[in-house]
């Protein structure tokens, strides 16, 4: 974890195309915050179950917002791994019972309506 | 003239009450004729549907059954006594296609779909309650604009809801009469896949954008894995269940079987499962405007995507020999 304030000086951690159209020190902490700052909706747990995807997609979203510039998901799992070890992470017990019921699809009511 | 429309309101609920008490007498009261977690079928309006009874009760001499119409939203069961069902055997199964035949050429006279429905509802009691809720909730969805206090799964539901492609509401009706209704399956393996479709979606956007959008792909990404984890849990029929374990096994994915029909219905979920996301609402409105960008795509492609033949089970099921 001592690493993370010396973040900055690691180049192997972001794709050098956008690291080098930074503004370097004061823009990584800057990111590091965003970041941060993101994680208090996405938690990193979501990011290996099933909804992983759409949670990078907000991570990448909420990047994209308050910086001003496109995200890519690799990016941000790399910014991520500065400060995790993803590998590490296991997904939380709730979500495995989203899916587990084997409930019948059911059409809601709303569908057979000719609304306009 | 207010007067005399309360007058037979009010008559038309007392009627209903005497006519519940008369089917009550004389019903043996020792023996229920159905258990619990019996499959029967019951009528509701002028036609049956298969349901399961979930509880029983005596109610001052009479059985009474809880049940759950297959298929249908849980907000159709109801109670209902011993001449609204039947057994669940051959003779009866032909009774219930019959009453179905007939009102599909009664349908075609009258004016559509729509028609089916509304007799579905016939039970007058149980259709005027459903109505009042449906406006209730609609009336506070219209109210309800992003930024305020509802909860954002409500406004994921109203986007994507409200706007879904009123031609592929039609398409996912007549999936549903096909398959639930006529018994019919979705030919397997089928042709664009889940997969197929949504690296065509991929393309196009590409295309387009004159880039590969990082964020469209996560989002493809998103469905197809919802869509491998959702389509065993809560996207097939209960008639579709044996066709799934038979086409799909060991850890062959479902996006790479299946096709444009069960996609569709993963779109139905999608409200429901992007709420365990907790998205704030400014990426929520943005990945909704995506989704229905893909709606819009498979609208666009609805008859190359979509079987427009649906298989006759019986005799698929005839050929095989199980």
């Amino acid at each position: 974890m001592d690493n993370v304030e010396s973040a900055p000086d690691s180049p192997a951690q972001a794709p050098p195309s956008s690291a080098s159209s930074l503004p370097k020190e004061q823009s990584q902490v800057e990111l590091e915050l965003r970041l941060l700052q993101a994680l208090e909706f996405y938690p990193p747990s979501k990011l290996k179950g099933v909804h992983r995807h759409f949670v990078l997609y907000g991570l990448m979203e909420y990047l994209r917002k308050s910086l001003d510039r496109q995200f890519s998901a690799d990016e941000v799992l790399q910014l991520l791994d500065r400060f995790f070890n993803l590998e590490m992470l296991k997904p939380e017990d709730d979500e495995k019972d989203n899916f587990s019921q084997g409930e019948e699809f059911s059409l809601p009511e709303s569908f057979f309506n000719k609304e306009e | 003239m207010g007067s005399s429309s309360n007058t037979n309101a009010s008559g038309g609920g007392s009627d209903k009450e005497e006519k519940k008490e008369d089917k009550g007498k004389g019903k043996d009261s020792s023996e229920p004729s159905f258990k619990e977690g019996d499959r029967v079928l019951a009528y509701h309006g002028p036609l049956l549907y298969e349901a399961k009874v979930q509880r029983i009760e005596n109610l001052e001499d009479e059985w009474r059954y809880f049940v759950h119409y297959l298929g249908w939203n849980k907000n159709w069961d109801e109670w209902v006594a011993n001449d609204r069902l039947l057994k669940l055997t051959e003779e009866n199964v032909r009774k219930q296609q019959e009453l179905e035949k007939n009102q599909v050429v009664d349908k075609s006279m009258k004016s559509g779909r729509s028609t089916q429905h509304k007799l579905k509802g016939a039970n007058a009691d149980a259709k005027a309650d459903k109505d009042d809720t449906k406006s209730l909730v609609k009336g506070k969805k219209r109210k309800s604009q992003p930024g305020t206090e509802e909860k954002e799964r409500r406004s994921s539901e109203s986007l994507l809801v409200s706007q879904f492609p009123l031609t592929l509401k039609k398409q996912l009706v007549d999936d549903w009469e096909n398959v639930t209704q006529l018994g019919k399956l979705v030919k397997l393996p089928r042709s664009p896949t889940v997969d197929d479709i949504l690296k065509r979606y991929l393309e196009h956007r590409a295309k387009k954008d004159n880039k590969i959008n990082d964020s469209y792909a996560e989002v493809l990404k998103g469905l197809r894995c919802y869509f491998d984890k959702a389509l065993p849990a809560m996207l097939l029929y209960k008639k579709e269940r044996d066709q799934y374990t038979e086409e799909v096994k060991g850890d062959v994915s479902p996006s790479t079987v299946y096709g444009a029909e069960h996609l569709l219905r993963l779109f139905v979920k999608l409200p429901e499962l992007l709420a365990f996301v907790n998205m704030e609402e400014d990426a929520l409105n943005k990945l909704q405007q995506k989704l229905l960008d893909i709606l819009k795509f498979l609208q666009k492609n609805q008859s190359t995507f979509f079987a427009s033949v649906y298989d006759d089970r019986k005799s698929a099921d005839g050929s095989k020999s199980k």
